[in-house]
């Protein structure tokens, strides 16, 4: 398969890939790119992977949780926003509409990697322990103490919407 | 809430947050050029690190040069520290091939005795080398590496008694070479010089 084949077939789902994992639609193209860029340099090796988008794949996620280590990810804010200049965001919607959305913000980087994995790339445990380099039961106990954060969230804004 | 429940809305809301990106159709053009600006900015770094390096090294050998003690002539026979680093010129089989007439040796205080042969050294830039000790015919091989390491064999020679020349107790023994202009000086392991010759005109 060659680089352009790849990309046309699977650029879009890394794209995605990254907006579910940061939230950001500005970084999840970035990470794709990133990932794109590293995987063309290496593109002889990446072709004759046993699976190249499981490649690539890693790439990103190895990116996003480098790029959520650096003192910079947590961008500071601009004084002043120009709201004619401002370009909509997909994700706002999705903000708005669900907490779900929201709650998983509030989870650590690879919290979230890990279920992104888990429930949007449908990985089982043994993939996911392989591309993010630990131990299938330290996907699992990241996955469990995360659903519990969520379900713990969930709870406290339902009984705020009752009480409101 | 179950599990199946939250990890259901899960999925939900992944799928949802997904199909929000909008399409992206130059992927390929910003990967493939920004890789190679990467590549090129890696080159241009590798470039200018080997630049300053050069640099450095050649303005640390000037330093080395403008500090130590101009060398006077020294008398034949007696040896003479010079420091290995030393190293004016790019040393290589190519830039020290040529014939060789020897100036001083560690030791040797008879070196301008008249003898039946010019003892001569003479380099090839192919890793061979050849001459006379001033009675007999001498060859062997011999290696440069990049900093001035020398290696050299000695190849079968006849045994006529003379006041040899003792080109090939100097080959054997040298551990590193270094070319000043038109002086080519061995040295041994701990910097000592060991001989230095002359280029024949």
């Amino acid at each position: 398969m060659e680089f352009e084949e790849y990309v046309s077939a699977r650029g879009q789902e890394l794209v995605r890939l990254g907006f579910t994992v940061s939230g950001d639609y500005q970084r999840a193209e970035d990470l794709a790119q990133i990932a794109l860029m590293q995987a063309f340099r290496a593109w002889r090796k990446v072709r004759t992977a046993d699976d190249p988008h499981n490649y690539v794949r890693r790439i990103l996620i190895n990116a996003y949780l480098s790029m959520t280590r650096r003192r910079s990810f947590t961008e500071a804010p601009t004084a002043e926003l120009d709201a004619e200049r401002t370009v909509p965001d997909p994700a706002t919607d999705i903000v708005n509409s669900d907490d779900l959305w929201r709650s998983l913000a509030r989870l650590s980087a690879r919290e979230r990697v890990v279920l992104v994995l888990r429930y949007y790339q449908d990985l089982d445990d043994h993939t996911i322990a392989d591309l993010l380099g630990i131990k299938p039961s330290s996907v699992r106990a990241t996955a469990s103490r995360a659903l519990a954060t969520l379900r713990r969230t969930r709870q406290s804004h339902r009984v705020d919407e009752r009480l409101s | 809430m179950s599990n199946t429940d939250l990890e259901d809305d899960l999925r939900a809301t992944l799928d949802r947050a997904a199909a929000s990106v909008p399409p992206v159709t130059d992927l390929t053009e910003r990967a493939t050029t920004g890789a190679r600006q990467a590549q090129r900015r890696t080159w241009i770094a590798s470039g200018a690190a080997a630049v300053a390096v050069a640099a450095i090294a050649i303005v640390g050998v000037n330093v080395a040069g403008r500090d130590a003690p101009s060398q006077s002539p020294v008398a034949a026979g007696t040896a003479s520290a010079t420091p290995s680093a030393k190293v004016q010129s790019q040393v290589s089989p190519q830039s020290v091939a040529g014939t060789w007439r020897p100036v001083e040796m560690d030791g040797l205080k008879t070196l301008k005795a008249a003898r039946p042969e010019d003892p001569v050294l003479v380099l090839l830039p192919d890793g061979t080398w050849n001459g006379s000790d001033g009675c007999n015919g001498l060859q062997g091989t011999y290696t440069i590496g990049q900093r001035g390491e020398f290696t050299a064999t000695v190849g079968p020679q006849r045994m006529v008694g003379c006041e040899n020349v003792p080109h090939t107790g100097v080959l054997k023994t040298a551990k590193r070479v270094a070319l000043d202009a038109d002086t080519l000086r061995f040295f041994a392991t701990d910097g000592r010089q060991l001989a230095s010759y002359a280029r024949a005109r």
